[in-house]
């Protein structure tokens, strides 16, 4: 932390910072240029933007599709029609259609509680549809005899629209800041954490279910100031248009065109397709392809598909690109920090780090007990594949225990099993406490912390923000509180940040904090993740193939720091690992699998010795030559 | 109308369904891909067929029957297929679920967008292909576009399951859905698998318009669009990756949606839409794999 406050400011690139006042100058002078009428689009293209930001917040960032946002952005609109029309002050009329198009909304996402399919999407074209031809039908939803009397300050008849745009413009820009905040809030990480990682994510704290039904709340929230600010410039609505099907298609065109989670990229687009139609003269037309306003959106759509092939990034990439691109003429390229480890002092770091495992647990989950984890014939089935048969095995409190054995032997199973992914039948005793039935949840705040042999961390996200994910279950303000930023939220984050550093420092990872986790090399990711578990303050720590992917040093170093987080921080740990010297240097005791069963246990050197280990897991080669070939 | 009688009628309305309901399930199975374009692929086919119809094949005099117009949906429908699968959905055979339903929401989009701007929006006329005989099947009117619905769903459905169980190219569709990738090793050409997916399914989506669009007498952009969500709904209902449940969803769906609509008064006919939401949200709440699905889909 203090380190990035000290450090020389790096002056801000001249070219992206001209290229910014250029089009905030546009933004905000383009107005006083254009006919009413003209403007009067922009305000439309306006509101459509801030109902894109809110399905982009669906979409882009918890990665569900929502089929009938221009439904939910009518809805929005006829409900402050309906309110703001019976003569409630205008603000209260916003606040209740932002409301009633999150319950909506909310209602639309409920089969995601029990489904991680796509088909959640077809509950939401079914709405779409029910709304285009029954709701916006009805007289009591679209009231033509009600209007939305936008006070004399906002009054298009006197002031014309610029007053309005202006308006629009701000509660864009609140928008824009409102899902930033969501995204540095917990929240904010579990949409995340659900697209990318949904089953893993439940060792994190978060539930898929509810995390999906407060993205489609949010997402629907937003939607509805959209259609409130459609309202207001109306007034009253008579044709539906905005709001069918077709508009629907064009709003997830403007996300991906516009590039998930990227607000100039989601406002240009929306810009393209709903107001540049309208601000060419009529009649403008093009050689082959005719008329300029209804070809538009057929490049639109064909764009859309380029998008989604060729630049899944979108218009939002092509951005930072170019932005990347030209700081690089001008300047000469930043130097990237090297992505390997730094050669740190384990023992000098752990204690520092010793504050990570001052995390609140129930006072019976911290009584001593000399075995941390017994299992009693524990037994794994899938179908008619017993993946685990039987095990019985004892952890010791403050050993580094191995578990070793061939490819398909059972030792992730093991993992699931211990950690509440796997169906298991027997006993799995943890600190004395049954684990057999517990939720994954209830396990990560008893204090047992894992990897996955495949990466359970997000790609796309910086390594602080995913070690702030994993944190999640410590704090646990509530969403609301979060995005507001109310009651102890600032300090919780404050601290889990504090925490993930300490975590990265205790790797020697603490130079690439701000790095995207998936531009770094497999073994630097694999020890990310390694930092992501130890950052959530565990007692028992069960590591997955944590050397995969590390040079013969690196895998060196990190020996030294499991026994660092045996000796320093007093963790007790398991690993799964195929690299026989570091089992032979770290371990305390050394446990091997093979097709489920347990077939040899014992000090690491005496259970590599045996001949029936060696046929199993070795090879019939010589240890030293398995070995060295790894 | 008595109960059964609408029954009746909903079944056939249900089978005209179920032709989109089994290429999306078809495609669905076949690729992972949940596609909502089937319904706009199957238009875009017939659009042709009924625009020559009325203005001749470009460069001839020769003005197709409603027949051919239909069998010009079909065969158009199989080539839009093929192209959407080999210029779109190749590329998305590694990426998330989620790139492949909005490529296909772009396919939709696109193909309403042309029609719109080829064609205009003025309704173009679809007349029956089958003649404007009335059948009467247990006191339920049923004009002929509905029995050949009927007909055809049942064809098509037998064809696909001997099909797909009893050669060798169905096993291979089959492993090719299971493990791409071991199926590759196996030396299955899972490329010809996605071609046959995409192919069928875009011939069916012909024939389901070519039948479909005559009971409503016209067709205009984003109709079929808005007619396939009961196909998906169908779909979806039954069991994303049955062909079973397709129709049972399918049929299912027609059935609801004619009994709701004719015990209402005809001037509220959004309740079916209603009907088809309430039906959708209460199977995901309920069964979320459907009626015939397996636990895989959910």
């Amino acid at each position: 932390m203090s380190r990035e406050l000290f450090a020389p400011r790096a002056r801000p690139p001249l070219v992206p910072t001209v290229f910014g006042i250029l089009v905030a100058a546009v933004v905000l002078l383009g107005p006083l240029l254009l006919k009413p009428g003209k403007v009067s689009t922009l305000v439309t293209a306006i509101a459509i933007a801030i109902t894109a930001l809110g399905l982009d917040l669906l979409v882009g960032t918890t990665g569900q599709l929502s089929l009938a946002h221009a439904a939910l952005l009518g809805v929005g609109t006829f409900s402050a029609i309906g309110l703001g029309g019976r003569g409630i002050p205008w603000p209260a009329a916003f606040l209740g259609a932002i409301a009633i198009t999150a319950a909506v909304s909310a209602l639309i996402g409920l089969p995601s509680l029990r489904i991680r399919g796509l088909q959640v999407a077809i509950t939401a074209l079914a709405f779409q549809i029910f709304a285009d031809s029954y709701l916006f039908q009805q007289s009591a939803v679209k009231d033509n005899t009600l209007t939305f009397a936008a006070p004399s300050f906002f009054d298009p008849a006197q002031h014309g629209f610029r007053r309005l745009y202006y308006f629009g413009l701000v509660l864009l820009v609140l928008t824009v800041l409102l899902l930033r905040r969501i995204g540095a809030t917990r929240a904010g990480r579990s949409f995340v954490a659900v697209r990318d990682v949904e089953q893993r994510a439940v060792a994190f704290g978060v539930r898929p279910g509810p995390t999906k039904l407060l993205a489609y709340a949010l997402s629907g929230a937003i939607a509805g100031l959209g259609g409130a600010l459609i309202a207001f410039k109306e007034g009253t609505v008579n044709d539906a248009g905005t709001f069918n099907l077709q508009a629907s298609l064009l709003l997830v065109a403007i996300v991906v065109i516009g590039g998930a989670r990227s607000a100039v990229g989601i406002c240009s687009a929306a810009f393209f397709v709903r107001a540049l139609p309208n601000l060419i003269p009529a009649g403008y037309s093009l050689p082959v392809l005719g008329d300029v306003a209804t070809t538009i959106p057929i490049v639109f759509a064909a764009l859309l598909i380029v998008s989604i092939v060729g630049n899944p990034e979108g218009t939002g990439g092509l951005l930072r690109r170019a932005r990347t691109g030209i700081e690089g003429l001008f300047s000469p390229p930043a130097k990237r920090p090297s992505p390997r480890p730094r050669p740190t002092d384990a023992v000098a770091a752990a204690a520092q780090a010793a504050d990570l495992r001052r995390v609140s647990r129930p006072l019976t989950e911290r009584l001593p007990v000399p075995a941390l984890l017994v299992a009693r014939n524990a037994t794994v089935q899938y179908g008619g594949v017993r993946a685990l048969s039987e095990v019985s095995l004892e952890v010791r409190r403050g050993e580094i225990v191995g578990l070793i054995g061939a490819n398909g032997a059972g030792k992730s199973t093991f993992f699931n099993a211990v950690s509440g992914l796997a169906p298991v039948t027997g006993s799995i005793r943890y600190r004395d406490r049954e684990l057999v039935g517990a939720d994954p949840a209830r396990r990560t705040r008893a204090g047992i912390a894992r990897t996955f042999q495949d990466m359970g961390l997000i790609r796309a996200d910086t390594v602080r923000q995913n070690l702030l994910l994993a944190q999640g279950w410590i704090t646990r303000y509530p969403a609301s509180a979060g995005i507001l930023g109310l009651g102890s939220t600032i300090a919780d984050e404050r601290e889990l940040r504090r925490r993930a550093d300490l975590a990265l420092e205790l790797f020697g990872l603490d130079h690439l904090a701000g790095e995207t986790l998936g531009d770094l090399p497999y073994g630097t990711m694999r020890i990310c993740e390694i930092e992501a578990a130890v950052s959530t303050g565990p007692d028992l720590l069960l590591l997955d193939e944590a050397s995969a992917g590390l040079t013969p040093d690196e895998a060196h170093a990190l020996g030294d720091r499991f026994l660092a987080l045996r000796d320093e921080l007093g963790l007790t740990l398991v690993v799964i690992e195929h690299h026989v010297p570091l089992i032979a240097r770290v371990c305390d005791y050394a446990y091997c699998l093979e097709s489920g069963e347990l077939i040899a246990e014992g000090a690491p050197e005496q259970v590599t010795a045996q001949p029936r280990v060696v046929e199993s897991f070795l090879g019939k080669g010589s240890l030293r030559e398995t070995a060295s070939a790894r | 109308m008595e109960l059964l009688s609408q029954v009746v009628t909903g079944l056939a309305v249900g089978a005209a369904y179920s032709l989109i309901a089994v290429a999306v399930v078809l495609i669905y199975a076949g690729t992972k891909t949940l596609s909502i374009a089937m319904g706009e692929i199957g238009a875009f086919g017939l659009f042709a067929g009924l625009h020559w119809r009325e203005e001749g094949v470009p460069g001839t005099d020769y003005h197709p029957s409603a027949l051919v117009a239909g069998v010009i949906a079909v065969v158009l429908g199989a080539l839009l297929g093929l192209v959407v699968e080999r210029l779109v959905m190749r590329p998305l055979v590694r990426r998330p679920p989620l790139d492949g339903l909005i490529a296909t929401l772009g396919v939709a989009l696109l193909l309403a967008l042309l029609e719109l701007k080829i064609y205009g929006s003025d309704p173009v006329s679809a007349p029956s292909p089958v003649g404007n005989r009335v059948f009467t099947v247990l006191d339920a009117p049923l004009p002929a576009t509905r029995v050949a619905a009927f007909v055809l769903a049942v064809v098509v459905a037998v064809g696909l399951f001997v099909f797909l169980t009893r050669t060798k190219f169905g096993l291979a569709t089959r492993a090719a859905v299971s493990d791409p990738t071991v199926a590759r090793l196996l030396g299955v050409r899972v490329n010809s698998v996605y071609m046959f997916a995409w192919g069928v399914g875009g011939a069916l989506s012909g024939l389901a318009a070519a039948v479909l669009a005559p009971a409503f007498g016209n067709l205009t952009p984003f109709a079929q669009t808005q007619f396939s969500l009961r196909a998906l709904a169908g779909a979806v209902i039954g069991g994303l990756d049955s062909i079973w449940g397709a129709i049972v969803g399918s049929l299912l769906v027609g059935v609801v949606e004619t009994v709701v609509q004719s015990n209402v008064s005809s001037s509220q006919n959004g309740y079916a839409s209603m009907a088809v939401l309430v039906l959708v949200l209460g199977t995901l709440l309920v069964r979320p794999r459907g009626i015939l699905g397996t636990t895989g889909v959910a």
